[in-house]
């Protein structure tokens, strides 16, 4: 999951950066308000972490605007503002939590997880797909009863494949998904995390749309 | 304020009592006895008048009717007829005739006019008169006593209606003071009921012309401590709001520490901890100095400085840590700037602007400071070659925590705050201006010199 965390503050928005990704999600932070509805504009993110008070564009409009637009993307406030009219303000804009700093970093995870799950109409914190379990939470893969170990961009590909289980997602997506900002991705990169996973899965797992890109079909059972 | 005071206090209602029941009563009594003394007098007149008619009376009838007149059988007319009595005198030696309450010997040894004299005890008034011929000898008499029964009477007779007035007159003072001085108690007990933190204004309907005055200046103390609770709360509101961020801050890097999977990203992790407790640190003594500068009124009493000398001091305090920055400083001085102030806090306006400087200066640059004099001010400037400040936000300079944004640079959003707030304590104005060439900020603060540093001659017009 690639989360945008929008700070302005260098120490909180390096630590969430860094947190964030030690909790399993791909993290990209920018420092004001312009960049962030850039970003959004172009990169397929799985929530957003906002602070309220940012340069160049303050966060509750950088929401509004965002929401005008159609995005659907989950959004948690995290801000030194605490009164009760703020919170209103922020989850009537449009906001999907609201968390006054400080904040823990699992807890936020946690949250940026449920909302994550919440958007793709789930309830159930783990993802079933026949044999094959994922827990987002625990970071664990079950199949056919037996824990199976994933790297972690494994995981998180495999994350991404039953999320949207009957959609194809192509190579480009799915790099844009797994990848943040800055970091290096080999060109086959993709491709070779596709192998491993049919490896220590099953082959018939994941399916080849050749020239298109990939597929996890919803009645994967064997 | 109902705790026994240990000055006595005088109470209004008992002073403006008295003075008033005193003053009428004096004046009364006076007036009763200029009166007395006034009706005394005419009584005096009046019955000497009578005594000395009297006396011509009876100086009429002596020539042709004495013989006829029977000295022991002269009538007593009136129930004061005892009080006035009359003798005749052949040639002032035999007494011819005399009323039956006259003494046997002469009223008054005075053969001529009025005199008191004493006879037998008794104190008489007498008229002494001789007849045309200088045959008899006319003495009327009457008693003193009864003119002093007479003034006496008088005298009561102004007396007993003030015993009676001076009582219902000081019921009727009282209540008019009561009545009267009723707005000032209620004024009274409306403050000592309020609340402390309850800063609305006093409403007393209808205050007395008198009293108004007092009310508005009270409503207008109670204006002044609200917006200094106002100030107060915001600062504490700012406050909070700009620990929570450095908070939330040093919270995350210490988890970041805790998950970390490798030595070196825990490294970082802790020394972002260290580093953000250093910006906490600042930040809370910044808004000490602040909260401390707040109450001062001025630092002017304080006496002479030499703001060369603390010029000097904070450079070569701060040089080390620019040094270190890569960013150099510069002190061009005139020889002597006395101005009147504190050193110490002179001294932490420097050092809050050098280091801002410093700060916000690239590597290889150049921090000046300089102090001139010019006017009799002293003007003191520190000018960095950074990216500077443009010009619609240069006015926002100074606001508590006001922060360029999108600045790398941590920073509490205070120090141009106390840097002003030093400033105002020394009579001092604060301009902000690009550096030279365009380049960078000039922070100016211009002080007024002391009169003898202006009468020296030192701050000269350059």
């Amino acid at each position: 999951m690639r989360i945008l965390i929008v700070e302005d503050d260098h120490s909180l928005g390096e630590a969430f950066r860094v947190g964030l990704r030690q909790q399993g999600f791909e993290t990209d932070w920018v420092r004001d308000g312009i960049a962030a509805a850039h970003a959004l504009k172009t990169e397929p993110y799985s929530a957003v972490v906002l602070d309220l008070g940012l340069p160049r564009l303050e966060g509750l409009e950088l929401l509004r605007r965002l929401r005008a637009a159609g995005n659907k993307v989950p959004v948690v406030i995290v801000t030194a503002r605490d009164p009760i009219e703020d919170r209103v303000r922020g989850l009537d804009t449009g906001a999907d939590d609201y968390i006054v700093k400080p904040v823990d970093l699992q807890e936020l995870a946690a949250r940026l997880r449920a909302l994550a799950r919440r958007a793709h109409g789930e309830a159930d914190p783990v993802l079933r797909m026949g044999d094959l379990s994922l827990e987002p939470a625990a970071h664990r893969v079950t199949f056919r009863g037996q824990t199976v170990e994933l790297q972690a961009r494994e995981f998180a590909l495999l994350q991404e494949l039953m999320v949207n289980a009957g959609r194809v997602l192509s190579r480009e997506q799915l790099e844009r998904r797994l990848y943040a900002w800055g970091e290096e991705v080999a060109s086959n990169a993709v491709e070779v995390h596709i192998h491993h996973l049919r490896r220590k899965l099953a082959p018939h797992l994941i399916r080849t749309v050749r020239g298109v890109g990939y597929l996890m079909p919803r009645d994967a059972h064997d | 304020m109902t705790e026994a005071s240990p000055v006595r206090r005088g109470s209004l209602r008992r002073r403006l009592l008295v003075t008033l029941i005193g003053t009428v009563a004096v004046i009364w009594l006076a007036t009763a006895g200029v009166s007395y003394l006034d009706a005394r007098h005419r009584v005096n007149e009046l019955l000497d008048a009578h005594l000395a008619q009297s006396a011509a009376l009876l100086v009429a009838q002596t020539g042709q009717e004495l013989e006829e007149i029977d000295t022991e059988h002269a009538p007593l007319l009136h129930k004061y007829g005892r009080r006035v009595a009359f003798q005749v005198w052949e040639h002032g030696e035999a007494l011819r005739l005399h009323s039956v309450n006259a003494p046997s010997h002469r009223l008054s040894s005075r053969e001529d006019g009025f005199s008191d004299t004493t006879v037998d005890g008794k104190s008489w008034r007498v008229f002494s008169s001789w007849d045309g011929d200088h045959h008899y000898l006319i003495q009327v008499a009457e008693r003193a006593s009864t003119r002093e029964r007479i003034a006496a009477d008088i005298g009561r007779n102004l007396l007993v209606p003030l015993l009676i007035a001076v009582p219902l007159l000081g019921l009727l003072v009282w209540l008019s003071v009561v009545r009267g001085t009723r707005p000032l108690l209620t004024l009274g007990q409306a403050v000592e009921r309020r609340d402390p933190l309850d800063v609305a204004p006093l409403d007393i309907g209808g205050a007395p012309s008198e009293i108004a005055p007092l009310v508005a200046s009270l409503n207008s103390l109670f204006g002044r401590i609200a917006t200094l609770i106002e100030h107060e709360r915001r600062f504490t509101a700012d406050a909070a709001h700009e620990l929570r961020t450095p908070i939330a801050a040093l919270r995350a890097q210490a988890q970041v520490a805790l998950a970390a999977a490798s030595d070196s990203e825990r490294r970082r992790a802790l020394d972002l901890v260290l580093s953000g407790c250093d910006r906490i640190a600042h930040l809370v003594s910044q808004l000490l100095t602040l909260a401390r500068l707040e109450p001062v009124q001025s630092a002017r009493q304080s006496g002479n400085c030499e703001l060369r000398a603390v010029a000097k001091e904070v450079v070569a305090e701060l040089a080390p840590a620019a040094l270190a920055k890569n960013v150099d400083i510069e002190l061009d001085t005139v020889p002597s700037a006395m101005i009147a102030g504190e050193p110490a806090l002179l001294a932490v306006l420097l050092r809050n602007l050098i280091d801002n400087a410093v700060r916000y200066s690239p590597d290889n640059t150049l921090v000046r400071v300089t102090l001139d004099a010019r006017d009799g001010f002293f003007v003191l400037a520190v000018t960095d070659q950074g990216s500077g400040v443009s010009p619609d936000l240069r006015s926002r300079l100074g606001e508590r925590f006001f922060r360029i944004v999108g600045s790398d640079a941590p920073g509490s959003g205070l120090g141009l705050s106390i840097v002003r707030r030093i400033a105002e304590l020394h009579g001092a104005s604060v301009q902000f201006a690009e550096g030279s060439g365009g380049k960078g900020l000039r922070v100016t603060v211009t002080f007024p010199a002391t009169p003898q540093a202006r009468s020296s001659g030192k701050p000269s017009a350059s």
